[in-house]
């Protein structure tokens, strides 16, 4: 084996699973207006990026 | 991920886009504004759903310490970096998180990955034609940056009557591979696509699974060096049957020449 150039995590059990309905998130956007995640999709599919900072 | 780049592809295919980071509204405004931002930018300032969720990434220092970074007491908080894929019912059909903050796909790779669609933005894209298979290959973006993730999706086109070969395979016989000429720093994962279907020939006792019609492969290529502008050599070795005769065995050679960018605005 080679040795590893990045590490990897299995994310299978971290954060929401595949099959399940991803939970209710209420938060501000970037105006400051809470967003609900579910009813701002009304009946589209949706991507939701976690990344690590706008900042950094 | 330059997912801005993509965000029509996804309003197209009735996708809406979310993103969310421990980022306070301020931070989140001026980088909406100066980068052009179109999509919510969710602030989870205290983490406090990230960490509902099960996301907060506790494994920082040890990310950092892999890569030789110091973590910074303000850097704690964030999340694990990866995308989820929701239905129009809310339920989560894919998620993507790729284990290091720092490699990242494109906003094309995911659209197409986990929603089946391609969209405008697209990569370069080379076909080939051999004994009784024809192949296109093509990749998510013209250009890679340090710790990018690019797909090589390769289509074969068999035609009818036709078979080609899958692992396993008894001795003797030329089953399907797809290589990628190695780069200094390029890192190939694991091949997906169709698991091949069980094939018995007529009067032989081995078995054979095979593929067969259309047939899509995808490979993972991290570029973890700034190798600089370059070209992504893929081979299709393979060998075309019916069910009683053999084509010759063909190596098909595919080329798609990348550059490389040096300056990413943003990791979003």
């Amino acid at each position: 084996m080679p040795p590893a150039l990045f590490p990897t995590i299995d994310f299978t059990d971290i954060g929401p699973r595949v099959g399940e309905r991803f939970p209710d998130v209420a938060l501000p956007d970037q105006r400051g207006e809470l967003v609900d995640l579910h009813a701002a999709r009304g009946e589209r599919r949706a991507l939701v990026v976690f990344y690590r900072s706008a900042r950094w | 991920m330059e997912l801005q780049r993509s965000l029509a592809d996804f309003a197209a295919n009735d996708v809406a886009v979310f993103a969310i980071s421990y980022d306070g509204i301020d931070v989140l405004a001026s980088f909406a504004e100066k980068h052009g931002i179109g999509f919510p930018l969710l602030s989870d300032e205290d983490s406090h759903a990230i960490r509902a969720l099960g996301l907060l990434n506790d494994r920082l220092e040890e990310l950092h310490a892999f890569y030789g970074v110091t973590t910074r007491d303000d850097m704690h908080g964030v999340a694990h970096a990866g995308t989820f894929a929701l239905d129009a019912q809310g339920i989560v059909t894919d998620k993507r998180f790729l284990g290091s903050y720092r490699v990242r796909e494109t906003g094309a790779a995911v659209l197409e990955r986990s929603f089946g669609a391609r969209g405008s933005v697209r990569g370069p894209e080379a076909r080939a034609q051999g004994p009784g298979v024809a192949v296109r290959a093509y990749l998510d973006e013209a250009h890679y940056r340090f710790f990018q993730r690019l797909w090589l999706t390769v289509d074969l086109q068999i035609e009818t009557g036709l078979h080609v070969y899958g692992r396993p395979i008894p001795d003797g016989y030329v089953p399907l591979s797809i290589d990628v000429e190695p780069v200094d720093g390029l890192v190939v994962g694991d091949r997906e696509g169709p698991a091949p279907q069980p094939f018995r020939m007529d009067r032989l006792d081995e078995a054979f699974v095979v593929y067969s019609g259309t047939a899509t492969f995808a490979l993972p290529l991290t570029f973890t060096k700034r190798a600089g502008d370059l070209v992504v050599r893929a081979s299709v070795r393979y060998q075309a049957c019916s069910a009683t005769d053999c084509l010759i065995p063909t190596t098909l050679q595919l080329e798609l020449p990348l550059s490389q960018i040096n300056h990413v605005d943003a990791e979003i």
